[in-house]
């Protein structure tokens, strides 16, 4: 009797009210993708590759102008309490989207290894065999990576918005997998490759595993998973604290591992130099992105009342501090310049997690002002190291590139440039970046935090400056690399990146103001 | 409104006994050195977690359990298992290098769990003919589609997204209409 | 009867499952202790979900299953293109990626 009783009470069943203009940048980009599934099905192959590269930076494009139409309108939470459309969120996925459209058009490159993309012919055939160079030669290629990539832009999209942490755990792993898959791809090197997918999905998983049993804590802390309810229960306890705090340390483990942070950072190197050259550009700068969003949202409207900030603050202070000096100590020894720019996205996650640890609305805007001068940057660096190539693929020996500024000026000059961008000389983008960081933290009161991170700058100039060394001051190999001629598409990103990196070291007015004004809006 | 199945004391003693079962099978999983050993020890545990599920009126849930991990799951590690050739019999695979550091971390970690819980439920009961809601069918997907609705569409286009992703990276050889393209 | 039982249950089954994710070497049994954590992380989920009287947090044992699924397609995937290339599955092996 009894359950016929409980049934009878959800007989009359609402459809729910789902507000698809605030969602539209999210539909649009999951739409794209499965329409590419599609495309797959029942394009010829031949003309697959053009349908889905074209297909993808449309559907990037329609996202920007969904998001474009979205800004200015009132902060809210839409979607049952799931996502929330605030500044912050549609500055990130603005950002994430100008991110993805550079990294597609370098993802996209065929001219520089003999009319093929990055991706291997076919997945499963044994590198070297018959077999592959069978397919090679019919002009098979992998174009499924477009609708993959694009899902993992859905979830990108996603992530930074999620306003509980169901939604933001399914937007985690919606952006993870279709990485992990497509890091295993690469067409030279393979079994590097597959290395690296498997490490990333391995250690990717554990981390999630970590993700959802904090967010099991918080639930039973709170009673809902829903980051606005969390932070009344946090304002008002009710219970004991232990439960939230280790809820709150078992997240954060899962989300500082996607950041990239110090002691979750190993996969960091081994997946950057593994995954495909195109593929890792993407990754460092757009994946980064989302994963601040998500940390300054769990951080900020999850935790952001004081007792609680009291807490959880000389924590991430630390793993700053860690972050910072392990990012910067170990990208001192490396030889392979793919390790080395990873080791500089973990040292500037580390100066990242200096503006989060903040929580003033300065901070966050310097935050934001830093994610996409920094995103913009390392995607352009990454491009740049597509184009040095050997026999077996990209030249990545630092010792490879002796002399290049001389075989290959303009190459060598735009990697320069970001190099220097990271090494923060004035009048770069970065520089004012990292400025806006520092005073964001002095004002706030951990000017420890600050020296910590200007020694690491100083440390990590060191070994940016050594690549420019090597490239300009140095004799060039007799047998040295081959330059790649690019398409006018990758030109186009790289005179994007390293035009953006200069401007907006020059003129950073208008971002700065845009960051400001998206900053201090955040839907609670 | 549930009464739970059982009587408060058969509850507890049904407890007890699926709690010990899933306890030893996943002490097993971990430590067993036949690899296909620790992926039907892993079914056990599964399995007996489906049915504290349904001491916890986790009714569908329980089903779904079943279905996904002991039906779908399992078989899929199975099958990995298989085409991995791994070998029959026991492996020498369990590092002993890394047991203690291993041994130090995991009873840390457990008491670390434990304590926070202890400090937490201290003076928690379950009224077990308390007014709880049912997990049955139609609830969980009334709950389900009136506020989760975003992610469980997300969770569809995931499902897409590993099907195909999965088809791309084990592809290989010609395929029909592949070879005449 | 003490919900903590339960709980202490879960606890104890995501440390084992961690500790296995440490000490065992073949990929696929690494990703079942995995798995193990996740089943952990449910039955929290639902100790909690029944403790607070609401079904969220059955729902949300719901979606971590379904994403586990897609989870294990994924990683077998992976591992069985490596072991295609390098007829091991030992994590151990994968040791071309160095410092």
């Amino acid at each position: 009797m009894s359950i016929l009783a409980a049934s009878s009470t959800t007989a009359t069943f609402v459809a729910p009210h789902v507000e698809f203009g605030k969602l539209s940048p999210m539909l649009i980009a999951f739409g794209t993708a499965t329409l590419g599934i599609l495309v797959e099905a029942f394009a010829p192959r031949k003309q697959r590759y053009g349908i889905q590269v074209g297909l993808a930076l449309v559907g990037i494009a329609a996202s920007f102008a969904a998001v474009l139409a979205l800004a200015g309108t009132t902060a809210s939470v839409v979607a049952q309490g799931s996502v929330a459309v605030d500044g912050t969120t549609l500055f990130l996925q603005g950002t994430i989207l100008v991110i993805s459209f550079v990294a597609f058009l370098v993802i996209a490159e065929r001219k520089t290894d003999q009319n093929q993309d990055a991706f291997a012919a076919q997945g499963a055939s044994v590198p070297g065999s018959a077999a592959e160079r069978e397919t090679t030669r019919r002009g098979w290629q992998t174009t499924e990576v477009y609708p993959l990539l694009m899902f993992s832009v859905g979830g990108m999209l996603l992530f930074p918005a999620a306003n509980d942490l169901l939604t933001m755990f399914v937007a985690l792993e919606a952006l993870s997998l279709p990485l992990y898959l497509v890091c295993g791809l690469a067409r030279h090197r393979r079994l590097l490759s597959q290395e690296a997918a498997l490490k990333y999905f391995l250690l990717g998983a554990f981390s999630s595993a970590f993700f959802l049993y904090g967010a099991a804590m918080l639930y039973g802390y709170a009673g809902s998973v829903n980051l606005a309810v969390i932070a009344q229960h946090v304002a008002h306890p009710t219970a004991g604290s232990t439960l939230l705090y280790t809820g709150v340390a078992l997240l954060g483990m899962g989300l500082l591992f996607k950041v990239g942070a110090a002691p979750f950072h190993m996969w960091t190197p081994d997946v950057y130099q593994g995954a495909p050259t195109p593929v890792t550009g993407f990754m460092a700068a757009a994946t980064k992105i989302a994963a601040f969003g998500a940390l300054v949202r769990v951080l900020d409207v999850g935790l952001g009342v004081n007792s609680a900030e009291n807490v959880w603050r000389p924590v991430m202070q630390a793993v700053a501090i860690i972050t910072m000096i392990v990012g910067g100590v170990l990208a001192l020894t490396q030889r392979d310049i793919k390790r080395m720019l990873a080791y500089s996205a973990i040292l500037n996650a580390g100066y990242l997690l200096i503006g989060v640890t903040s929580t003033t609305a300065q901070a966050r805007a310097a935050v934001l002002f830093y994610l996409p001068v920094y995103g913009v940057a390392i995607i352009g660096a990454f491009a740049v190291v597509t184009l040095v190539r050997d026999a077996g693929g990209e030249a990545t020996d630092l010792s490879r590139w002796a002399g290049l500024g001389r075989r290959a000026p303009i190459p060598a000059a735009l990697l320069a440039v970001f190099l220097l961008a990271f090494a923060g000389i004035p009048f770069t983008s970065i520089f004012i970046g990292k400025f806006a960081i520092f005073q964001a933290a002095l004002a706030a009161g951990s000017p420890d935090l600050v020296i910590v991170a200007v020694l690491a700058s100083a440390l990590a100039a060191f070994f940016y400056l050594r690549v420019v060394v090597v490239m300009f001051f140095s004799d060039p190999l007799p047998q040295g690399p081959t330059i790649a001629h690019p398409s006018i598409a990758v030109k186009t990103a790289l005179a994007v990146a390293a035009f953006a990196t200069v401007a907006l070291g020059v003129a950073p007015s208008l971002l700065l103001h845009l960051a400001n004004n998206s900053a201090g809006i955040l839907a609670k | 409104m549930s009464h739970g199945y059982l009587s408060p004391t058969g509850l507890e003693i049904a407890f007890v006994l699926i709690g010990l079962v899933t306890l030893g099978s996943g002490l097993l999983v971990v430590t067993v050195k036949n690899l296909v050993h620790a992926a039907l020890w892993l079914l056990v545990c599964m399995g007996s977690i489906a049915v504290e599920y349904l001491l916890l009126t986790a009714e569908l849930l329980a089903w779904i359990q079943v279905l996904i991990y002991a039906g779908a799951i399992i078989v899929l590690f199975l099958f990995g298992l298989m085409l991995t050739r791994a070998p029959i019999g026991p492996t020498e695979e369990l590092n002993v290098r890394h047991r203690w550091p291993a041994l130090i971390v995991g009873l840390g970690a457990a008491g670390t769990l434990v304590t926070v819980i202890v400090q937490a439920y201290q003076h928690t009961w379950f009224d077990p003919r308390g007014a709880v809601p049912l997990g049955s069918g139609e609830a969980l997907g009334t709950q389900l589609f009136k506020y989760w609705v975003l992610p469980f569409e997300v969770l569809s286009v995931l499902l897409l997204a590993a099907l195909v992703g999965a088809i791309v990276l084990s592809r290989r050889g010609r395929d029909t209409e592949e070879a005449e393209a | 009867m003490n919900p903590d039982n339960y709980l202490y249950l879960s606890a104890i089954l995501f440390t084992l499952g961690a500790l296995g994710v440490l000490i065992r070497r073949n990929a696929i049994v690494v990703f079942m202790c995995i798995e193990l954590m996740l089943n952990a992380a449910n039955l929290a989920f639902v100790t909690f979900s029944r403790m607070h009287g609401a079904l969220d947090g059955q729902v949300i044992a719901f979606f971590t299953m379904v994403v586990a699924a897609a989870e294990v397609v994924v990683g077998l995937a992976i591992i069985i293109s490596v072991f295609r290339t390098r007829r091991s599955a030992s994590v151990d092996d994968a040791n071309l990626l160095k410092y």
